[in-house]
């Protein structure tokens, strides 16, 4: 843990660290080009500061409590499927791509998702498979420090017209050690022309260590491709956590994303969308939790580029004690953007008057055809209701807890997978209980 | 009626504010197990106050006298101690809860109530066919548990669900809060058949309501009227007879006088 006399973290030592550690074999290292465009750009960027728009209300000064490095250990080869069952989804067939501590697993994984569907490791990748990637690709320093220190990550195809019966499901495993680590994971998916798939992405941990998940994944479909994106971050309390995804949409095609971000004392999903075809539509759905000394931010990044796409964006948030969430939702509408259809909504239920909810909902419309809006609320808990429960014999604790499910239900409802939805339920009501002393 | 019966309900010179403003003015009424009480009176005379402050609700500040609920002080309880205890109120205005399962919400009620009490709770078999048995009493759509609690309810509807509510928790003593207000003929017959169905030996009634047709279906053992934040005249059912002809005016003037 991190103390009052710790050094803060280094970010020239930890790009050192890492590209020590990935670049004795430069030569047949596949991702060298990648790592060393990623390092280059967080050296330009440096972190970011309270004056950036983008990160004005989410500080990063957990960087500067202790002082984290890339996790270097390799491999955790030692944990069997037993340690984590209780982690495991009931009743899930399709395939299970775990990454402990940021490292592919293959004895606790399953790969065979069915035909069209082809799954690969970053880490054996091809060596030239990954050029550098353009500067502009990286929206901020987290994004190039992901691939600076990339050393694996799943790379999923999905064949043009396949259709998969059953979610290919990542899920990342946090295993801690004494010292803070970053870890990052670097995913790519492709859902080919008309195929149909699912992707269910988890985030969880074996005990409470300090780390910092700092996530990347892309995601694209192609023309008329349809993808059910769904994913539950129930990150450790100590934890930080990071996800940079960014999805293209191409003609036709149908995106939907459900995300309940549960857990981490600092958590932020950065959600872009580009819409690259006509004709397509994007649904994105999030919960997020900020009980007491909790961080939870979620920024979208919608872009309707081409005429004729929908999007629809509504985000719910429940805050306790002094939690703090953030909520920055933009959607930009080009010129050429006709019949563009978009609604944009964000709900915040306060439990307490010390949380804080810094939310802003921007829609940016030059187009003149198009059929745009957008709401936010923040309020209290309804006192009639909590009293008409109450009157029903629960009690207040039982009775607040049931009506944040209430108020969670039409986003958690979206989950389709139900063993999903029930954990998420199950999740969302053991962190608003009040902790045992 | 049987006086050796112990009492149920004891209330003596209840005496309640709310922003300030004094709305029981000292009531007292005692109700045995099993006798059907109803109490009348106009607008603002503190019917619905009294209902409330039997079961609990903030932003009531009594400020004198005591009401007994089985000997046990029942003001120093908390709304869902006064729930468990066996005390129910039927909602007015029966709230809405956007999201919350209809199913899920009786089952968690009953449960709770049945823990506080240290009896073991329910399963889903035995909770569901406990459920499907009483909804029968009154004729409630079985559609109408699988979706949210009220929400979208008809008036009808959300009466049946109070009363639906009070048949699976069973308690010793519902005070149905103007139950019939806003019914038509068919649904407050229906209502009333649920409510008469529910009377037992065990269970004690309080009706709260501004008008006398209430009580062509539901027969009252004990009639009173509020006016004023008092109860100004006690009777037996043909008090409300003679309400209906003669109104509410009589009472206060004779009051005054």
């Amino acid at each position: 843990m991190s103390t009052a006399d710790a050094p803060a973290t280094d970010i020239d030592r930890v790009l050192e660290a890492g590209l020590a550690r990935a670049g004795q074999d430069a030569a047949n290292d596949p991702l060298h080009a990648l790592r060393r465009s990623g390092a280059e750009r967080v050296r330009a960027l440096g972190l970011p500061e309270r004056r950036q728009e983008t990160w004005r209300y989410t500080p990063v000064s957990f960087l500067k409590r202790a002082e984290y490095r890339p996790f270097t250990d390799g491999p955790i080869t030692a944990l069997q499927l037993s340690d984590i069952e209780d982690l495991l989804l009931d009743d899930h067939r399709g395939a299970r791509l775990v990454f402990v501590n940021g490292h592919f697993a293959p004895s606790l994984s399953v790969t065979d998702g069915g035909a069209g569907l082809r799954i690969a490791s970053l880490a054996e990748a091809e060596p030239d498979t990954f050029g550098a990637e353009d500067a502009a690709q990286y929206r901020h320093i987290f994004s190039a420090l992901n691939a600076a220190l990339a050393l694996d990550g799943a790379l999923i195809e999905v064949a043009d017209g396949a259709e998969l019966e059953h979610p290919i499901e990542i899920l990342h495993i946090a295993v801690g050690g004494d010292e803070p680590v970053i870890v990052s994971p670097r995913h790519a998916l492709h859902i080919g022309r008309g195929a149909q798939a699912g992707l269910i992405e988890r985030y969880a941990s074996l005990g409470e260590s300090v780390y910092f998940d700092n996530v990347s994944l892309d995601v694209t479909l192609g023309a008329n491709a349809e993808l059910t994106h769904q994913c539950l971050q129930q990150e450790s309390p100590t934890a930080q956590h990071l996800v940079d995804l960014d999805v293209r949409l191409g003609a036709g095609s149908r995106y939907r994303y459900t995300l309940a971000a549960l857990g981490g004392d600092w958590s932020r999903s950065d959600v872009r969308v580009r819409f690259d075809g006509e004709g397509a539509s994007a649904e994105l759905n999030g919960l997020m939790l900020a009980r007491d000394g909790q961080l939870n931010d979620v920024h979208l990044d919608v872009d309707h580029a081409v005429p004729g796409c929908t999007s629809v964006e509504t985000f719910k948030s429940i805050l306790d004690g002094q939690g703090r969430v953030v909520f920055d939702g933009h959607v930009l509408v080009a010129r050429d953007a006709q019949k563009t259809d978009a609604a944009l909504a964000n709900h915040n239920l306060m439990l307490s008057r010390s949380a804080e909810v810094d939310t802003k909902p921007t829609l940016e419309i030059f187009a003149d055809d198009v059929k745009c809006s957008h709401g936010t609320t923040v309020g209290e808990l309804d006192k009639n209701m909590l009293f008409y429960l109450r009157s029903r014999g629960i009690p207040e604790g039982a009775a607040t807890r049931m009506l944040c499910q209430g108020f969670a239900e039409d986003i958690l409802g979206r989950f389709d997978d139900p063993a999903l939805r029930a954990r998420a339920s199950r999740l969302l009501d053991e962190r608003l209980a009040p902790t045992e002393e | 009626m049987n006086q050796e019966k112990q009492m149920l309900l004891s209330i003596r010179n209840l005496r309640a504010e709310v922003d300030g403003k004094e709305i029981l003015k000292g009531i007292d009424l005692d109700v045995r197990p099993g006798e059907v009480h109803a109490i009348m009176g106009p607008n603002g005379s503190g019917k619905s106050t009294l209902a409330h402050v039997l079961a609990g609700r903030d932003g009531y500040d009594v400020t004198g006298g005591e009401v007994l609920f089985e000997d046990h002080d029942l003001l120093g309880l908390e709304p869902e101690e006064r729930a468990a205890a066996g005390m129910f109120l039927a909602f007015q205005y029966p709230v809405e809860l956007p999201g919350v399962n209809n199913t899920h919400f009786l089952k968690e009620a009953l449960n709770a109530q049945r823990r506080a009490r240290g009896e073991s709770e329910l399963d889903s078999v035995a909770f569901l066919k406990l459920v499907r048995e009483k909804m029968q009493l009154v004729s409630m759509k079985p559609e109408l548990l699988k979706r949210q609690v009220n929400a979208g309810f008809s008036g009808g509807e959300k009466k049946r669900n109070e009363i639906l509510q009070m048949a699976v928790f069973e308690p010793k003593l519902a005070v149905l809060d103007e139950t019939d207000s806003g019914l038509d003929i068919d649904a407050l017959r229906t209502v009333s058949d649920g409510v008469n169905a529910l009377r037992s030996p065990d269970r004690s009634v309080i009706l709260v309501t501004h008008y006398q047709r209430l009580l062509d279906y539901i027969e009252p053992d004990f009639v009173h009227v509020l006016a004023d934040g008092r109860i100004v005249r006690s009777g037996d059912k043909t008090l409300a007879k003679e309400l209906e002809e003669r109104g509410y005016g009589w009472l206060s003037d004779g009051e005054a006088a």
